[in-house]
């Protein structure tokens, strides 16, 4: 029916805490727990990311190339990851047609293993 | 090669003990005054002390003398006849190049007006004079003829660039001091808060716990301990491996993920088309 659906959906749309509401369980529905593990590491990278720039900004920069090294780490998985999961996620499926999902995951492995190479070599 | 030796020391030691001395004959100095007026005059190599001489700035020195052998006495002209001016105090020495008649008689003049050029720079020292005497065919000599007080030469003339050539002052560098590491109570609670997103990822992981059905499966697995392998081994270069030595197991362990990682990927492959 129109009148209900709308009556709730201008409901929801009143206050932004439901709209967050309804975005995280749409999200906690639709997403599949594989992609969910690829997010819970996009998070913490991205909150690792921050916690050194708040530290370098903040305290100090004193060992700057472990600074960079960590933050470069935290940057370079994070772009990684997040091109793995979306070559992976099957609803892209049309964007990316010659590249199959283990393709995605031997690029990213190795990516992932030249990044580490370079920051270590660089933190010191 | 020692018999050959010992005849050249023999022969030389013959040579020496014929070789003749020389000795001088009727030295004399004089010293004249500007107006030519005879001031001194000096019979030398007589027995007693040196005899000391004054010359004035114009004054005039002359000295005669005859070399002859020792034993004999006929005039000698030896190859080298000089005369030394010597200032102790300050270890200045002149040599004066002296002209001999073939009959061995020398006449040397000095005018301190026009001073020679063998005169050292002396201060108010004694010149001490002596003539040394060298031939081929003759045993060298040297005689202390006088001490001589000439007026002090003036100091040295100085360069205008001389100053340019003396040392600079020090440089003292000020340098940024150390880089100093903040409070250790910052330390640690920035420490904790670096740490804290692990917590967050590991209980996120726990909560969503994937199903990983053929992670231990004969093909997948080689491939996932290869790249856990690949991780301890880059730990391991930032603790204690060199650069040649990782780039080498590296580059073992990249050929065995390759071949690993195909198998497993292909398998990978497979079973997603295979069940879809």
């Amino acid at each position: 029916m129109v009148g209900p659906k709308s009556a709730a959906s201008s409901a929801s749309s009143s206050s932004s805490a439901n709209a967050l509401q309804t975005l995280w369980k749409a999200y906690n529905d639709t997403t599949s727990p594989r992609l969910k593990f690829i997010d819970a590491f996009l998070v913490f990278l991205m909150l690792s990311g921050v916690v050194q720039f708040v530290y370098c900004s903040l305290v100090t920069n004193f060992p700057f190339n472990a600074f960079l090294a960590g933050f470069g780490s935290c940057v370079g998985q994070f772009v990684l990851t997040a091109s793995l999961r979306s070559q992976v996620n099957p609803q892209n499926r049309s964007e990316f047609k010659d590249v199959s999902p283990e393709r995605a995951f031997a690029d990213f492995a190795l990516g992932s293993i030249v990044l580490h190479f370079f920051v270590y070599n660089f933190l010191g | 090669m020692g018999v050959l030796r010992y005849c050249l020391l023999a022969l030389l030691a013959i040579a020496g003990v014929h070789a003749s001395a020389l000795s001088v004959q009727s030295p004399r100095v004089t010293i004249t005054g500007p107006d030519a007026a005879q001031l001194r005059t000096e019979s030398l190599l007589a027995d007693g002390p040196l005899p000391t001489l004054t010359l004035g700035a114009d004054d005039a020195l002359k000295l005669t003398f005859q070399v002859v052998e020792s034993d004999g006495g006929k005039g000698v002209q030896p190859h080298q006849v000089f005369l030394r001016f010597y200032d102790e105090l300050s270890g200045e020495e002149g040599i004066q190049p002296l002209r001999v008649t073939p009959g061995g008689k020398a006449k040397f003049e000095l005018s301190m007006s026009k001073p020679p050029a063998s005169l050292p720079p002396s201060s108010t020292a004694p010149l001490r004079v002596s003539l040394l005497l060298g031939s081929f065919s003759h045993a060298p000599a040297s005689y202390s003829l006088f001490d001589l007080l000439v007026p002090p030469s003036a100091p040295a003339p100085t360069h205008p660039d001389e100053p340019s050539f003396h040392a600079r002052p020090e440089i003292v560098h000020t340098f940024r001091p150390d880089p100093a590491l903040p409070p250790r109570p910052v330390s640690a609670l920035f420490s904790g808060l670096v740490l804290a997103p692990w917590v967050v990822l590991l209980g996120l992981w726990s909560h969503i716990r994937p199903r990983v059905p053929r992670l231990f499966s004969p093909q997948i697995l080689p491939f996932v301990s290869s790249l856990a392998a690949f991780e301890g081994l880059l730990f391991w270069y930032w603790v204690d491996l060199r650069l040649g030595d990782v780039l080498l197991y590296g580059g073992v362990l990249g050929l065995i993920t390759a071949l690993t990682g195909n198998k497993a990927l292909s398998a990978t492959g497979e079973w997603r088309t295979g069940r879809k």
